[in-house]
């Protein structure tokens, strides 16, 4: 008799995934005073060309590129467990783009 | 982790900080929807079953996880296209938003010679960044990159074409008619002049911004361009 029912169980989200649905979006004042990790570029960096920029007003936030760039290797999960399954079925997977354009 | 509310209230845990376990995310300006065109099948398709919805996202960690698993325009089939527009805009020139608006694009007809992920990649980041305007010109709703046969064509689409449109009141915003045609046309430029720079384009090229409604009613947008840069 198996009562090992682990492979039923549906997969849960990873702790990267988890924690983008629930953190908290960050306010401007909050992202003014952050302190990021050494090697990234914040509102303290000393090049202010590469930091993330609220507005005088404190309403609106920019980004710069360089400064947005920085999270490409950092998050890296699919923003839903579906998602995959959502673009294959809207776009298709990547090898019938390849079949479909090839010449 | 339950248990570490009350620590979450009092530390400010990013990505950088903990790629696992963080409790802020980045936020953006606006909220943007992702589209796809789906490649038509061939006769008979009507165009609004292939424009698909991808998803909405407001945070600068959302949009690298999507941008992370989704297919790179290199990959993408012909006659596709990416939009990337402002929540509860369609990336179509009858949408009401759109209808009075125009857009600046260009086509790379050497697709070889040109690294189309990072112009695209670097065309959404200047969108969701909110760099490619100041805070209260109100032009920009989106951007596109088409996927054709002889080229990729990539653009920012703008409410206005520099004029007063109806039902934007006197103020001085996009459309407003306290906004002077000028200033109006000052704006449009800007936003073409850091697209140019975007796309690195040579001073010998140029972007040029045309009208939806010029380009729906003609043949060519070549011949109805209102301005370049």
């Amino acid at each position: 008799l198996n009562l090992n029912t682990k492979a039923v169980e549906p997969p849960q989200p990873s702790a990267a995934l988890q924690s983008l649905k629930t953190a908290r979006l960050l306010r401007p004042e909050q992202l003014l005073s952050l302190s990021y990790p050494a090697g990234i570029n914040g509102m303290s960096s000393p090049n202010p060309a590469l930091n993330a920029a609220v507005s005088k007003k404190g309403t609106s936030f920019k980004y710069d590129p360089n400064f947005l760039l920085q999270f490409k290797t950092v998050f890296t999960e699919q923003p839903s467990m579906e998602f995959h399954q959502q673009v294959k079925t809207l776009i298709g997977d990547n090898d019938g783009g390849r079949s479909a354009s090839a010449r | 982790s339950s248990t570490a509310a009350a620590d979450i209230d009092s530390k400010l845990v990013t990505v950088f900080h903990d790629k696992d376990n963080f409790n802020v995310k980045h936020p953006l300006q606006n909220k943007w929807t992702l589209w796809f065109t789906k490649p038509s099948s061939g006769k008979g398709d009507n165009w609004n079953d292939l424009l698909k919805e991808v998803i909405t996202f407001n945070s600068v960690e959302e949009f690298w996880g999507i941008y992370n698993n989704i297919a790179p325009v290199s990959e993408l089939a012909l006659k596709s296209d990416y939009h990337l527009f402002k929540e509860g805009v369609r990336p179509e020139w009858e949408d009401q938003q759109n209808k009075h608006g125009g857009k600046w694009s260009y086509s790379f007809k050497e697709k070889r010679n040109i690294d189309i992920n990072d112009i695209w990649l670097h065309t959404m980041l200047a969108a969701i960044g909110e760099t490619l305007e100041e805070d209260n010109d109100g032009e920009v709703m989106g951007v596109v990159v088409n996927v054709r046969k002889a080229f990729f064509r990539v653009g920012v689409w703008t409410r206005t074409i520099g004029k007063s449109i109806p039902n934007r009141g006197d103020g001085d915003v996009a459309g407003g008619k306290g906004r002077p045609a000028e200033k109006g046309k000052q704006i449009l430029e800007n936003i073409g002049k850091r697209f140019k720079e975007i796309l690195k384009l040579p001073a010998t090229e140029y972007v040029e911004f045309s009208g939806h409604t010029d380009a729906a009613h003609s043949g060519s947008t070549r011949a109805k361009a209102k301005f370049t840069v």
